[in-house]
């Protein structure tokens, strides 16, 4: 917990300072999360503010103090899904649809060839993006927060309130629709090389 | 076995999570609180309808209620039934003919 339990009582009876308290602490953790769960880096401080007047307006709801993590970040989920379905720009988006500079890039980072500055993390944040297109907007938010946040099953248990074999079956699904979906334009980069 | 392709995929994912956390504008309070102000008043005005609305149906049905309740006073019961106002407002041609009364003496007889 990055806050006393006392300061989100204290912002659950309306104190201001509290909340900001409460923001402070929290927002660069939820920058994070939400630039993994959107890719789009110039809309995720927009989706972090979202989050926050949710919280704000729904802290009243929590029942326990302990349970603050979990829920919040249930609230960075709902929020991210939201936004990636208001974001009508996936329209069965595919692999196939990479350009071949990403597709390069995917090779390029499994290689360690590619330089470590901000062209080369835009250009990994646009491969990841357009690969998690041929996933859903929920199993694509479920499958960043196991792949890449790191979240254990247990973790996503609690958020998802669903049970671990559950969450497994649609990890594997959706880990394997990435999968195709890159692999089919490996072997047409492929092709195209040959 | 985990193919060429599972690898790959997870050093891009790696890389990913690798990405720099994007930092908080300076605005990112100031514009947290409008938001945060601007969905109250939405909610407010909205809230303050609701009311209003409410309050409106409630008036309303008092003063129905108490519309139908009241005895009016210039009430005036028909003395004759439908039928018998109907029958005076058009006279038959040749009552012996359709009249029921006159049937139902004709079958007495």
């Amino acid at each position: 917990m990055l806050v006393d339990f006392e300061v989100i009582k204290r912002a659950q009876s309306g104190d201001s300072g509290a909340f900001n308290e409460i923001v402070l602490a929290y927002r660069k953790r939820i920058l994070g999360h939400i630039s993994h769960l959107i890719a789009r880096t110039e809309d995720v401080e927009d989706v972090a503010q979202e989050v926050f007047v949710r919280m704000y307006y729904s802290l009243d709801q929590l029942r326990a103090a302990e349970v603050f993590e979990p829920w919040l970040y249930t609230l960075t989920k709902n929020a991210a899904y939201d936004y990636l379905r208001k974001q009508k720009r996936r329209q069965e988006f595919r692999m196939s649809d990479l350009s071949e500079q990403q597709v390069t890039m995917a090779d390029a980072v499994a290689g360690g060839k590619a330089e470590q500055d901000d062209q080369y993390h835009k250009k990994i944040r646009e491969s990841v993006d357009a690969l998690l297109g041929a996933v859903s907007e929920a199993d694509r938010i479920l499958l960043m927060m196991k792949e890449v946040e790191g979240l254990s099953l247990k973790d996503l248990e609690k958020i998802y309130k669903v049970n671990e074999n559950a969450l497994k079956v649609r990890l594997f699904r959706a880990r394997q629709r990435v999968l195709k979906a890159f692999g089919a334009s490996d072997s047409k980069q492929a092709g195209k090389a040959g | 076995m985990r193919g060429n392709n599972e690898e790959k995929l997870d050093a891009l994912f790696r890389a990913f999570a690798a990405c720099p956390t994007p930092e908080p504008s300076a605005n990112f309070m100031p514009t947290l609180w409008q938001k945060i102000e601007a969905r109250q008043t939405f909610t407010f005005s909205f809230r303050r309808m609701a009311n209003a609305f409410a309050a409106a149906a409630v008036a309303l049905t008092l003063a129905l209620s108490v519309y139908m309740y009241v005895p009016r006073t210039n009430l005036s019961l028909p003395s004759q039934t439908y039928l018998d106002v109907l029958a005076d407002s058009h006279p038959l041609v040749a009552p012996e003919l359709v009249s029921p009364a006159r049937l139902e003496y004709e079958y007495g007889r």
